[in-house]
């Protein structure tokens, strides 16, 4: 490992020499990953403004269903013809909404930036395994982002099937006018995205397993490094099924063939009758990536906060070991859960009750998560930056959302909750709120690093309030219509006597996203004003204890201007008694320790007194378990 | 301008000047200048929003954007200012770890209390507000209330000690924080208890889960519903009970469905465009789509499944409560049960929607015989030999 790095070293003094920076090479096809983790950054949000504005227009279309909006004549044209929004451009603004936010933000956007920046920062490596790939990554991610775009303006509109986009409505042009040149784009957009992150991923495990600096073990990786390793094994290993998914769904769209559908007359097919396919085999391939991709967009976001709550609690994160085990259980479990969402598609009733016993085994890990938390944050100094409030909202959305995951992890429960509001509430909370909280926890955090400057305070934290209030207004009220039956994806309620009760209610959840928006223009002003115009960022502004601080502000292509600092810690010596200053970097030395590699203390325990008598306690325990099972 | 920034100046005296002087006193002057011009704004506003409501009943419009907009960059501006003044000061004016902490507590108060209101208020707007339609119903809502007491005991639990502890921890000078970095104890119970409540409802679900998909009646009465884009129609298997084979490729040329009366069993069918079915008789629902896949939701009678084209899926039930006991009970006499579209369908999927009414036995034979067999014979059949003549006292005729 030392090998490598010091490999690395003579690598980089070598390019030194003879490296000139143009305009194109340091902004546009730049190599640096600190670079590309910005492009990463800000195509990320010009693509969740994008998603943001259209769920703004769809709200006001379920709130007044009966008012007609000159402005969406003036911004859709057709689809908004007297102020009314086309059905089908409904279901098309949730379609490229979810595609948006799930996939270009809280994928790309989320793991690309942070990844990218964290990763060779906090490991201690002059750059990314493959820098040249890396660059692959963002321009591939770019150009999926650009046919997306593109989409909105073909004829029949976007891909208009649900971001799911199941067959056959996303296969037959003639069921939908989006299942025509608007899904084929979608399709290759979304070819082209799985292309960029696994390159992305592949070089996000190359660096964190080859690249690591002097005494950088693995038991001393900070927590986001650890959170965005399994992300991107979790990315290597379930893109290629959606991959391969895309490819059949292209080939029964273009070329006549049958994988995804079953008894179609050829008159609805395009003259070829279908026939021997299943429509719920593509439902398995993409939940396969499908669920996994709630963690590989929950996880990173989880690793961030851990980072931040631990740095603003000026405490060590609670049970780094049992944090390290539930992300990989989480990893590890995410693979064999997708059924859950598929109980009633006429899987077999076996078959659900195996989905449904992994899906809520999940909540163990999630709940030990959710205590380590509360434990960093218990008998803290808290440093109440905005930051540590955006982790905090975090862990109030992951507790919300994930407990609503509970009814609909249950298959029984799940044969009345699938698919209505109950659903949005559930996964807006627990994967669109909690994650977009983890990105903007990490982007207030490490702002300074990316751009040298600090954001506005005040206007973090009232970006804060105003985002929280609004998340929570939005979503918890949903609950309530998914448990009167009121289905997702709806145009209007207006057919439905019985939903009429909610009138209110959708009034309402839309005044709290126009709350919403705002605050995230509030946040956007102050991300572009303060790239120019913020506080000059001092080195460690937050006085953290990981590596990516010991960097000068003014970046710099290989990171560290002399040789790469060696790490003789773990990453969450905040606080330690004895110790004057409340953090102590990874890269200082325990006393009179000289190899990095050697360890003092493992990992430090409390106090030692008590030390014992918890071995005596568990030792009761384990001797009560094993006799209940009759081994002794 | 000039003597705005002299007016300004005046006010500021309080502050240290000579670091406030030109470029923030100009912030200062640009901010009140939007300010003052929102004034303008607004007059215009009002005479245009007087002229849209007399062509529309918009009330949405550009310049409300651009006011927002506008807004945005005045408090951004605002905060830019006050941030400097705090660095020049060395203390910044705003104490947000103070104010955080109190609006933290605020917050998880009007919050919880928001949150019970929600379940007072809108609670009774959910189904469980409803008697229950089904056999299976009570066993659901049990199991759902179970959860909810469970989930809401930790919802409640965590969120406060989330907020107490944003509150009680937040950074004082002098104070150091404990160094507490694990607690083996702890861990094992944080993974034990969950551990134990989540084993409690898997086992509990899976026993219902296996009693709402697996337990088959057979005596239930076959009936299909038959999902495409964008209605529904019901098919009743007629005397003798068995649905007659369809062909997909006759779909709309021997009738919608596909199936041809000539054929084995089908000649009873009937196909009707409500659903109708006799009260506390078990039902085997057969799904089948014709174009893409929907999902029959029947909201009050705990059932759903999706209709698959090519895949045949199917759901038993039992209704306990005709839609009359169900009108008075409720005291709305407009109150019908329904069967919804509830898979995304295309265009008109949010009315894809068919009536379902749950008789007693005689008005559904009443029913039944109003609509026509696929085949005379079928309908002879039909008055000859009765499905209930089998399985109930009840016959036909």
């Amino acid at each position: 490992m030392s090998a490598v790095a010091s490999h690395a070293d003579v690598l980089h003094h070598d390019d030194h020499g003879h490296h000139k920076e143009t305009f194109i090479s340091k902004y546009v096809f730049s190599m640096d990953h600190k670079m590309i983790s910005k492009q990463f950054l800000i195509t990320g949000i010009i693509m969740g403004t994008i998603g943001m504005l259209m769920s703004l227009v769809f709200r006001l279309q379920l709130a007044y269903p009966n008012t007609t909006f000159p402005i969406f004549e003036t911004l859709l044209g057709e689809w908004g013809k007297g102020g009314k929004l086309d059905p089908n451009f409904y279901l098309a603004l949730i379609t490229i909404h979810g595609t948006i936010m799930v996939f270009f933000v809280l994928t790309a956007g989320l793991s690309g930036t942070f990844s990218n920046l964290l990763i060779p920062l906090q490991v201690g490596a002059r750059d990314m395994a493959s820098p040249f790939l890396n660059m692959l990554s963002y321009w591939f991610f770019f150009t999926s982002s650009c046919v997306m775009i593109a989409s909105l303006f073909v004829q029949g509109g976007p891909a208009s099937a649900g971001w799911t986009i199941y067959p056959p409505l996303s296969a037959l042009p003639k069921a939908i006018p989006g299942s025509g040149t608007g899904m084929t784009l979608w399709l290759v957009s979304m070819i082209l995205f799985i292309v960029s992150s696994l390159l992305g991923g592949i070089n996000y495990v190359a660096t964190v397993l080859n690249m690591r600096t002097k005494g950088m073990k693995m038991t001393r990786l900070p927590l986001t490094i650890w959170a965005f390793t399994f992300t991107a094994i979790l990315g290597i290993l379930s893109f290629p099924v959606l991959f391969g998914g895309s490819l059949l769904l292209v080939f029964d769209r273009s070329f006549g063939t049958s994988f995804y559908l079953n008894e179609i007359p050829a008159d609805l097919a395009g003259g070829i009758e279908r026939v021997g396919g299943s429509p719920i085999l593509f439902q398995h391939l993409f939940w396969f990536l499908g669920h996994p991709e709630v963690y590989i967009i929950l996880l990173p976001a989880l690793g961030i906060t851990s980072e931040v709550i631990a740095t603003n609690s000026r405490k060590p994160i609670f049970g780094y070991r049992a944090m390290i085990g539930s992300i990989m259980a989480i990893a590890l479990l995410s693979f064999v859960v997708w059924g859950h969402h598929m109980f009633i598609t006429g899987m077999n009733p076996f078959l659900g009750s195996v989905f449904m016993l992994g899906t809520l085994i999940i909540a163990v890990p999630s709940a030990i998560k959710t205590f380590n938390y509360l434990g960093t944050l218990w008998k803290g100094n808290l440093r109440l930056n905005p930051q540590m409030m955006f982790a905090i909202g975090l862990v109030s959305f992951f507790i919300s959302g994930g407990l609503t995951g509970i009814f609909l992890g249950n298959a029984a429960l799940d044969i009345n909750l699938h698919d209505t509001y109950f659903v949005v509430a559930h996964f807006h909370l627990v994967m669109g709120s909690a994650a977009i909280f983890g990105m903007l926890c990490g982007i207030y955090h490490w702002y300074p690093k990316m751009f040298g400057r600090t954001m506005n305070e005040s206007l973090g934290q009232i970006h804060f309030w105003m985002t929280i209030v609004s998340a929570y207004c939005v979503f918890f009220p949903m609950h309530f219509m998914g448990l009167a039956g009121v289905p997702r994806r709806y145009y209007a309620f207006t057919a439905y006597d019985q939903f009429n009760v909610f009138v209110d209610m959708n009034i309402f959840i839309t005044y709290a996203a126009f709350l919403g928006g705002i605050a995230q223009f509030i946040f956007l002003f102050n991300f572009f004003y303060s790239m120019r115009k913020g506080k000059k960022a001092v080195q460690n502004p937050w006085e953290s204890n990981t590596l990516e601080w010991t960097t000068p502000v003014k970046h710099l292509h290989g990171n560290w201007p002399g040789e790469i600092p060696h790490v003789y810690r773990w990453p969450y010596d905040y606080s330690v008694p004895g110790h004057e200053i409340d953090f102590i970097p990874q890269n200082t030395p325990h006393e009179g320790q000289e190899d990095p590699l050697t360890e003092p203390q493992t990992i430090p325990t409390p106090e030692r007194k008590v030390a014992p008598t918890l071995a005596k306690e568990e030792a009761v325990l384990f001797t009560l378990v094993k006799r209940w099972l009759g081994f002794a | 301008m000039i003597i705005l920034h002299h007016i300004l100046s005046l006010k500021l005296k309080i502050l240290p000047m000579k670091y406030l002087k030109i470029k923030t006193s100009f912030v200062f002057v640009l901010a009140m200048l939007l300010l003052t011009s929102l004034s303008v704004f607004a007059q215009d506003m009002n005479e245009d929003a007087v002229a849209a409501a007399k062509s529309t009943a918009s009330n949405i419009n550009w310049l409300i954007v651009g006011i927002a907009f506008l807004l945005v960059f005045i408090i951004g501006m605002i905060f830019d200012i006050l941030s400097k003044v705090g660095d020049v000061q060395k203390k910044p004016v705003i104490n947000w770890g103070k104010i955080n902490g109190i609006l933290s507590i605020v917050f998880i108060v009007v919050g919880l209390a928001a949150c019970a209101w929600e379940f007072v208020v809108h609670g009774k707007l959910t189904f469980f507000n409803l008697p229950a339609a089904s056999a299976h119903a009570n066993e659901y809502d049990d199991m759902f209330m179970i959860t909810l007491w469970l989930t809401g005991v930790v919802f409640v639990v965590t969120q406060i000690l989330l907020f107490w502890y944003t509150y009680k921890y937040r950074e004082a000078k002098g104070r150091k924080a404990l160094f507490y970095p694990d607690n083996h104890t702890f861990e094992i119970w944080a993974t034990i208890i969950p551990g134990i409540v989540l084993t409690v409802l898997v086992v509990r679900g899976l026993f219902v889960w296996s009693d709402m998909t697996s337990s088959r009646d057979k005596n239930a009465m076959n009936i299909e519903v038959f999902g495409y884009q964008f209605a529904w129609n019901a098919r009743y298997a007629g005397a003798d009970n068995k649905l007659g084979k369809y062909d997909f490729r006759q779909m709309g040329v021997v009738n919608a469905l596909g199936v041809d009366s000539l054929k084995e069993n089908a000649g009873d069918d009937i196909i009707t465009s409500e659903l109708h079915v006799p009260v506390n008789q078990p039902i085997y629902l057969h799904f089948r789509a014709k174009d893409v896949i929907h999902s029959a939701y029947l909201p009050h009678f705990r059932v759903q499944m999706n209709v698959v084209p090519g895949l045949p899926t199917n759901f038993h039930f039992t209704p306990i409560l005709t839609t009359n006991e169900m009108r008075a009970k409720q005291d709305d006499p407009k109150f019908d049960y329904i069967l919804l579209c509830n898979k995304i369908c295309g265009s008109a999927h949010y009315r894809m929607k068919m009536k379902v009414i749950v008789d007693s036995k005689e008005e559904f034979e009443k029913w039944l015989k109003t609509n026509p067999a696929l085949t005379a014979k079928g309908t002879e059949t039909n008055n000859s030999f009765s499905f209930f003549s089998k399985t109930s006292p009840l016959a036909f005729n």
